[in-house]
């Protein structure tokens, strides 16, 4: 998955290791008629202006955090994004106000998968060049070259293995030639894979890891341990980090901790590409207090900032600057993962009363209210297809989903046929909960751990590290945490399985790695239904099968979902920002413009 | 401490009609001497009253939250946070306001003064039993007992024990350490204030057992047969009361304050229990909008580290009134 930058949301480290699926970033997009709760008069992705507006000028942006890593080949983090997708060209990409339907941006047109699901052919465009100083035009062997480093070591991406494993060749690949990636000509690029799974594969096509990379020019960099190549990195997209004349980037156009400058690539041909690249150059101050920055962009100029906006200055904003404030729904999603292979949590009975006696809506509350969140029902994304069948904003019509504020009546009720005559459960079990520091997580935990309580659980609460949380308890199957409620999960792109795979498809659980089905889900029917909808191949039929299998999903209350996240961003008043609807609504350097 | 001194009282004249003749001439006790000069320190009575005050707050935590009609610290009520999720400020049924989840502030810093006095107490007593026993032994023993001793208290000092408590936070945070006997949250506090503080304790105690072991009064009694055992902490280790409760006292403080830093830094006290440090760790992001959730855990912390430090100053000047300050 993605890491992202926010302190709330998701890591998924796990990916590495997985075979499909993959948890990210991001955010389903979520259009105006979708139903995702917007305030009326507050922009959102969905609806901004993608034309129109002025040539020129310099965006400032200030970011409290720094990029992860620069160099496409192993970029996975949403600030990343922002400057990887304004200077590189994958072979997809989306337009920002959606995550449904990606465009062809180095490729020439739609990806072509055979029939038997086997093969996938794509054509990239004519006519576009790399930055100086390489300045020759792309091949579709640059393409493979990139591809080729998902498995180098050096690059260490995260992701490549868990989406293209299916491509011949790709296990035991260690940076050079995959077999299975072919370039007939200068113009085609072609996929073959050992199973039937083209349409992952094409969908997967939209990360940055498919930006073409000139090996003339990359391969010293790629030699060394990590690879250089991000700090002497070539652009293909309307930016690049600014270079001096041997390609430097490393303290010319990026100075870690501190800034980064992107200026315009003097060899992007603007008729080859969708994006209008209005601004003349991006300068990026990386450091700062979050909510200092927050003000200095709600009363500054020409200035946007792309961190987590801090609650204080969301609400400051809604009820001062509300024209500058941008909401994207869609944003990622939380929920409690609760043990479904060992401990209580193993009777269905017991993980429902645990559904329906959480106050969803106290746990949305604390993450910023509904301005930012919305009560999650179930566990596709909203815009994601299958999202509507699998029940829509409602979600299922289950008795222990119907009151989000928590329904102790129902919870009751699910008690008592767990084998609880009380209602409370008098088992002897001390339940070990484990949550993640970094407001709003606390808060949810006590909330999570409150509502354990109130059914007459004994607990342990633990707050650690987000990322302690995940590599050290909830993702280690041997620690047999019972309950995890600050996870969380991103898409990486607009496909079902993106979505429900990795976290609840049993067949992926890692026992001896970091692990992302963190409630260890495992039940053999859903394990065989997501199994055979990882074949299908068609938008229409992988979203009802899907959608089955998020059905059966809460029909099992494999975990407790609480909140589909909306994120915030915000900027000056005379800056015309948009947000990537796909990058949970960060600014979109390449869209952008000055007022 | 002055020991065996007596003072003459003045007459019911005050004065000097003690010159007179006929005066009555009384002993009195070091500790009759000690209350005599305790006393009169005004500060000191009045941080000694505060923290008897906060003694009975934290033992009688239930009853006053109840008699104050205020909800059990643990009530989460989110109808009391607004539609933005900030809570709710200062009001007649929450003289302290709310915090994020909509429990009630003023309980849960009643009920901080629990963790904040087991910590400071609890901890340093810990502490200052091992940090005794230890500087005694290396003060009477001297040679390589000494030399070992002052070495490992040498060790220990040289740690840095913010970064020490953050590593032993993250090792022990979910199951705990030592098979269990290191739990997270107060136990983990406890240990590590016993851990760092010892050596302080014992490197002062050692100086002193250096200085008395050659005195008559324990010649005298090594020449009665005495173990040593007996002198060390028979005849010793009295002498070296009023240092000891001098110095605890003033760890007490530091003691708070560094439960309040861990916790701060979410390596302490974990939640729901309430803790000052805690809380004003979580009030921080929302500072801006919810100023009371800071404020009052952070005006508690402050009165009870001033007077446990004012306590100190006045134990100190009572005990040792030939202290120059």
């Amino acid at each position: 998955m993605r890491s992202l930058r926010t302190i709330t949301l998701t890591v998924c480290a796990g990916v590495l290791a997985l075979t499909l699926g993959a948890c990210g970033s991001s955010s389903s997009s979520k259009s105006a008629n979708s139903g995702i709760g917007v305030s009326q008069g507050i922009q959102t992705p969905a609806t901004q202006a993608l034309s129109g507006g002025k040539r020129g000028g310099t965006l400032n942006v200030l970011n409290h955090e720094d990029f992860e890593h620069i160099d496409p080949g192993s970029s996975y983090f949403s600030i990343d994004y922002e400057a990887v997708y304004a200077t590189q060209r994958p072979l997809y990409s989306y337009k920002p106000n959606t995550f449904a339907a990606p465009s062809p941006d180095l490729a020439e047109g739609p990806p072509q998968i055979s029939a038997d699901g086997k093969t996938v052919t794509v054509h990239i465009r004519h006519g576009v060049h790399f930055s100086p100083p390489v300045n020759r035009e792309v091949t579709s062997a640059d393409v493979a070259y990139a591809l080729d480093r998902g498995m180098n070591p050096n690059v260490a991406n995260v992701y490549f293995e868990g989406y293209f494993a299916s491509i011949e060749g790709v296990k035991g690949a260690k940076g050079g030639p995959i077999p299975g990636i072919r370039t007939p000509d200068k113009y085609t690029i072609v996929f073959h894979l050992t199973e039937p799974q083209g349409q992952l594969v094409a969908d997967a096509l939209v990360l940055p890891v498919s930006a073409p990379v000139p090996q003339e020019y990359a391969k010293k960099y790629d030699a060394k341990k990590p690879s250089e190549y991000g700090n002497y990195q070539v652009a293909t997209g309307p930016y690049m980090f600014k270079a001096n004349a041997e390609g430097k980037v490393l303290g010319v156009g990026y100075q870690p901790g501190k800034s980064a400058t992107l200026v315009r690539n003097p060899n992007w041909n603007p008729s080859t590409d969708f994006r209008p690249a209005y601004l003349d150059q991006i300068n990026i101050a990386i450091g700062g207090d979050t909510t200092v920055i927050g003000r200095q962009v709600l009363e500054g100029s020409h200035t946007v900032q792309n961190d987590p906006v801090a609650q204080a200055i969301v609400k400051l904003a809604y009820e001062k600057y509300r024209s500058q404030l941008e909401i994207s729904p869609g944003a990622g999603d939380h929920y409690v993962a609760i043990n479904n292979s060992k401990g209580p949590f193993t009777n269905v009975n017991l993980r429902k009363a645990y559904w329906a006696a959480l106050d969803r809506e106290a746990m949305d509350k604390a993450r910023g209210g509904s301005l930012v969140t919305n009560v999650m029902t179930h566990f596709l994304y909203p815009e994601i297809p299958g999202f509507e069948q699998a029940g829509g904003l409602a979600g299922p019509k289950v008795d222990y989903n119907e009151h989000p504020q928590g329904d102790m009546a129902v919870a009751e009720k699910y008690m008592k046929l767990a084998g609880y005559p009380s209602g409370k459960y008098t088992g002897s079990k001390t339940l070990q909960v484990v949550g993640s520091t970094g407001n709003p997580a606390p808060e949810n935990a006590q909330i999570a751990d409150q509502a354990l309580k109130n059914l007459g659980f004994k607990t342990k609460l633990n707050l650690v590290d987000q990322s302690v949380m995940y590599s050290k308890y909830c993702g280690v199957v041997s620690e047999a945490i019972d309950v995890c409620p600050n996870v969380g999960w991103v898409a990486d792109f607009g496909d079902p399985e993106a979505v429900l795979n990795v976290p609840f498809n049993g067949k992926l659980i890692i026992t001896n790695g970091t692990n992302s089905n963190w409630g260890l889900v495992n039940h053999p029917k859903i394990n065989a239904a997501m199994e055979a909808a990882t074949k299908i191949i068609g938008t229409s039929a992988r979203a009802a099968a899907w959608a089955k299998i998020d059905d059966e999903l809460v029909a099992e209350a494999v975990a407790v979902p609480y909140d589909w996240d909306k994120q915030a961003n915000i900027e000056a008043k005379d800056v015309a920002g948009v947000g990537d609807l796909w990058d949970i609504g960060e600014w979109d350097y390449s869209f952008t413009s000055l007022k | 401490m002055s020991v065996g001194a007596a003072e003459v009282v003045p007459g019911a004249g005050g004065g000097l009609g003690f010159l007179d003749a006929g005066a009555e001439i009384a002993a009195r006790s070091p500790l009759q001497l000690f209350w005599r000069r305790f006393r009169q320190d005004r500060v000191a009575m009045v941080s000694l009253g505060f923290i008897v005050f906060l003694i009975v707050l934290a033992i009688a935590a239930p009853l006053v939250v109840e008699a104050l009609g205020l909800p059990s610290p643990y009530t989460q009520n989110p109808n009391l946070t607004d539609s933005f999720g900030s809570p709710l400020g200062p009001s007649a049924a929450h003289p302290f306001g709310v915090d994020q989840l909509g429990e009630d502030v003023m309980s849960r810093v009643i009920y901080g003064t629990r963790v904040s006095l087991e910590v400071g107490i609890i901890g340093t007593g810990i502490a200052t039993i091992i940090g005794v026993v230890i500087g005694v032994l290396a003060g009477f023993y001297r040679g390589w007992v000494d030399t070992l001793l002052s070495r490992l208290i040498d060790v220990v000092l040289s740690i840095p024990i913010l970064l020490l408590g953050l590593g032993i936070g993250a090792a022990c945070a979910v199951r705990g350490c030592v098979k269990g006997a290191i739990q997270p949250g107060l136990g983990e506090i406890l240990f590590l204030i016993a851990f760092a503080n010892w050596c302080y304790v014992a490197r002062i105690v050692r100086g002193l057992v250096l200085s008395l072991r050659e005195r008559e009064f324990v010649e005298a009694s090594r020449a009665l047969g005495a173990s040593n055992t007996r002198i060390m902490f028979r005849e010793i280790l009295p002498n070296l009361v009023a240092p000891i409760i001098v110095y605890s006292s003033l760890l007490i403080p530091l003691n708070i304050l560094l439960e309040a830093s861990l916790s701060f830094l979410g390596v302490g006290i974990r939640p729901p229990t309430a803790s000052w440090g805690q809380m004003i760790a979580a009030a921080t992001p929302i500072f801006n909008t919810a100023w009371w959730y800071m404020t009052f855990p952070g005006i508690a912390l402050l009165l009870t580290v001033l007077a446990f430090n004012l306590l100190g100053d006045g134990l100190q000047d009572a005990l040792n009134p030939r202290t120059v300050r």
